[in-house]
């Protein structure tokens, strides 16, 4: 096994398996002693063994482009992500943290909006957001709680330090991966779970159901939960019948269910029609139900609205929970726990700035060759600029869309994101990395041991979306000094 | 279980069996070609037809050659019953159906699929490959039986599988057993009876069923016992009757099914009194069509009640509901 040192000589990120010496971390040693004890030729043939394996698996994902929608193999890289277990507990209680203050903050706009009347949380912000649905105004759900999921994407800059990039709670996706990543490491990899101590991360899915469960209008008896897709095209088909055949739940489309004039929901069986009692939904919003959202939505429910809020059946997430999945709402998160819960922030905030202020606009513009900036409601890496990377042209562009619609984006500095060695062509090179650990929150609060890693493939680049070449990694939560 | 996914597994069953049914029957083929003396000729074109596939083979194929032919049925993806059509849709239904079935069900027809997909244009270079090729895919079938039988739940999900499994397993025995209709003989063969009793071995092998017919009926392979083993004996799990009977059995476990319990038990009464004695070549042509045509009543009624009962309706109150979950 041989490190690509000269690529390692001019990356000047933190690298989360190697200190500045190019020695492995104390949580990375037993990995780096296993992988020292491989030839390049039995690396290479682990590496083939790994694909094969996704092959048969079938584990995909859709690619959206002109010739029509394909199914890609799931890029995975063999070397995993490794971090303490110490350094991951402090983060786990960050993110509990972060959610709670988040599911607060998303009731208090539905009812009294008592953040915006106490002047921390500013009115017109709210005013210009895409995700604030009208149509929950007044509603509380069970728990108070509205996004029960939650990706968190995180990410570690050269200093060190780990900070939130943004919070993903309208229907975050990845989680499936981040347990299929596991179960190839260890058909390819068994030794070297001997040697380390690995924290598990199967229990998620039983995390999930009982999350889900909670939310059952029926309570004590056994809930039936269905995971609502918008069908076999949609990029994460693969993870709703996963995540439903982890968990024992029917995995439906719109056209399944029915909701009758008693308000509940029904699903079409062949023995007849069969109560409802949780939604997972895996559709937007905006689809969910064309009479209260877009009347044209082929993928939702009618009447599905009209039964959440009779109280007749549980969703999640929540309809309307999206109101703080919302980069310019990110920037006020650290007020928020201040203002909720009486605490600091266990995670820290990127440094963003609002272009809706003026002296923070005209800061983003004069800077924009150094800052990355985003729109407040896109996903997955769209409509985003890196300002470095962008050439006059593009930024001259990107400057009138932000005088065109300032709510609409924030900036923040680029980040020197940490990298991980990858296995490139025999060798391990440094490639950029974030991750995304999930968080739920319904009666219990509970965040994933790890996460999904997200790695940017390609050389120097920082885009680890699996749509735009993104791989991913197994990541391990180890227990130093343990054997 | 959603009426939706009932379908999608029904047909998934279909499409496995009907995928291996087509890898017999090319098997069966060649063993036939190779017992055929000089002057015999075998119609090509019958063969499409047996499988009710001619109108689209003439479309698409200048000449019904041997060559043709199994390109057709083996790997072309615009027939949508040749052998990597099958395995492709039961695949792709496999891929919404993966929270009924066990965990390595989606793996297994992955894998499948993945083979027919590598080997398909092998098995059509020579007839050695081809046999070699469509005896795994045969074997790698089984597997997946064996799977669900053996770790799937004996449930609803597991009675439409075995559903699937039975009527389209009756209607290819149907059409195995026609496929010798596709054989001109010359007139003045004098070896002709010692060449049909070959014949008829190889179709019996096809359908995995000669050392059983020997073992249960005869050393002597006959014509019209041959034809009444594979339609009537309760014993072997291939014939017609036998699959009616599994079909029945499963219904007797599935919700709502009375009408079709009886419009399968006439048709096993009604099958029980036709004779297949004396009848000749187009006779039992005959016979066999009328067969294909009762099980696709029995398909289609089927259908109406389970996949197709919330089409034309949509006032929830007026449907059924289930006494309780699952």
């Amino acid at each position: 096994m041989q490190l690509a040192t000269d690529e390692y000589a001019s990356v000047t990120a933190y690298d989360e398996l190697l200190d500045q010496n190019l020695q492995p971390r104390p949580a990375a040693r037993h990995l780096f002693d296993y992988l020292n004890s491989l030839t390049e030729q039995e690396l290479t043939a682990r590496r083939q063994a790994v694909d094969a394996t996704i092959m048969a698996m079938g584990i995909t994902f859709t690619i959206y482009s002109e010739s029509g929608n394909i199914d890609r193999a799931w890029p995975f890289d063999p070397i995993p992500r490794v971090m303490a277990r110490k350094e991951w507990e402090r983060i786990q209680e960050g993110l509990k943290q972060r959610l709670t203050a988040l599911n607060l903050f998303i009731n208090d706009l539905y009812n009294e909006q008592r953040i915006i009347k106490d002047g921390v949380f500013p009115a017109e912000v709210l005013a210009g957001s895409g995700n604030f649905r009208p149509q929950c105004v007044g509603i509380t759900p069970r728990f108070g709680v509205w996004a029960h999921i939650c990706g968190t994407d995180l990410v570690r800059d050269r200093d060190g330090t780990v900070y939130v990039l943004e919070d993903n709670l309208r229907v975050p996706s990845g989680v499936s991966y981040m347990l299929e990543n596991r179960q190839i490491m260890k058909r390819i990899f068994p030794e070297v779970f001997r040697t380390t101590n690995i924290l598990p991360v199967d229990d998620y899915p039983t995390q999930l159901y009982q999350t889900l469960a909670a939310l059952s209008p029926r309570p004590g008896t056994q809930p039936v939960i269905a995971v609502l897709t918008p069908g076999i095209y949609n990029s994460a088909y693969f993870e709703h019948s996963y995540l439903a055949q982890q968990m024992g739940a029917a995995l439906v489309e719109g056209s399944d269910l029915i909701v009758g004039s008693d308000d509940v929901v029904y699903m079409k069986n062949i023995s007849g029609l069969e109560r409802v009692d949780v939604i997972y939904r895996r559709i937007d919003d905006n689809f969910l139900d064309p009479e209260v959202f877009n009347p044209d939505s082929q993928l939702g429910v009618r009447g599905l609205m009209r039964a959440w809020r009779n109280g007749k059946v549980g969703i999640a997430n929540a309809p309307g929970a999206g109101v703080a999945d919302d980069k310019v709402v990110y920037a006020f998160v650290p007020q928020m726990i201040r203002y909720y819960l009486d605490q600091d922030a266990i995670l820290a905030n990127v440094p963003s700035y609002l272009c809706m202020y003026d002296d923070q606009r005209d800061y983003v513009l004069a800077n924009l060759d150094k800052l990355v900036v985003k729109p407040a409601n896109e996903s997955g890496g769209y409509g985003m600029i890196i300002g470095p990377r962008a050439t006059p042209a593009e930024r001259a562009e990107f400057a009138k869309l932000i005088r065109a619609n300032p709510r609409n984006y924030m900036a923040q500095p680029t980040l020197d994101i940490s990298t991980a060695p990858t296995l490139v062509d025999g060798k391990l090179a440094p490639r950029h990395l974030d991750l995304r650990p999930f968080v739920l929150q319904s009666d219990k609060l509970y965040a994933t041991t790890g996460g999904l890693t997200r790695v940017a493939l390609r050389k120097g680049s920082l885009v680890v979306n699996s749509s735009q070449g993104g791989g991913s990694k197994d990541t391990w939560i180890v227990e130093e000094g343990s054997n | 279980m959603l009426a939706r996914a009932a379908e999608n597994l029904y047909w998934m069953a279909r499409y496995l069996e009907r995928a291996e049914n087509t890898a017999r029957l090319i098997n069966s083929t060649t063993h036939v070609l190779l017992d055929l003396p000089l002057g015999a000729s075998f119609g090509w074109s019958n063969i499409v037809e047996i499988v009710g596939l001619d109108s689209l083979f003439q479309k698409n194929y200048p000449q019904a050659d041997e060559q043709a032919i199994m390109r057709f049925l083996i790997e072309d993806a615009d027939n949508p019953s040749s052998i990597l059509s099958c395995v492709q849709y039961a695949r792709e239904n496999t891929r919404t159906l993966r929270e009924i079935l066990p965990a390595e069900m989606w793996e297994r027809i992955n894998s499948l699929f993945l083979y027919v997909r590598e080997n398909a244009a092998i098995a059509c270079r020579s007839r050695r490959d081809r046999y070699m090729v469509l005896n795994n895919i045969i074997e790698q079938r089984h597997a997946i039986v064996g799977l669900v039988s053996g770790t799937m739940a004996h449930d609803l999900a597991y009675q439409i599988i075995r559903l699937g499994r039975n009527i389209e397993r009756a209607d290819m025995t149907t059409r195995i057993l026609d496929l010798n209709s596709a054989i001109q003989f010359p007139k003045d063969s004098i070896a002709q009876e010692a060449l049909l009793e070959r014949i008829w071995m190889s179709t019996l092998n096809s359908l995995s069923a000669y050392q059983t017919y020997r073992r249960l009926i005869s050393m002597h392979v006959r014509r019209s016992e041959v034809i009444k083993f594979l339609i009537h004996d309760m014993r072997f799990p291939r014939s017609v009757d036998y699959c009616l009977s599994e079909t029945e059995s499963c219904l007797k476990l599935m919700p709502r099914s009375g009408q079709l319990q009886q419009i399968t038990a006439n048709l096993r009464l009604e099958l029980s009194q036709r004779s297949t004695e004396n009848l000749d070549v187009d006779g039992l042509h005959q016979y066999l069509d009328q067969l294909q045509v009762d099980l696709a009543v029995v398909q289609n009624a089927l259908s109406q009640n389970y996949f197709h009962a919330y089409d034309h309706d949509e006032n929830p109150d007026a449907k059924p509901k289930a006494e309780s979950a699952h």
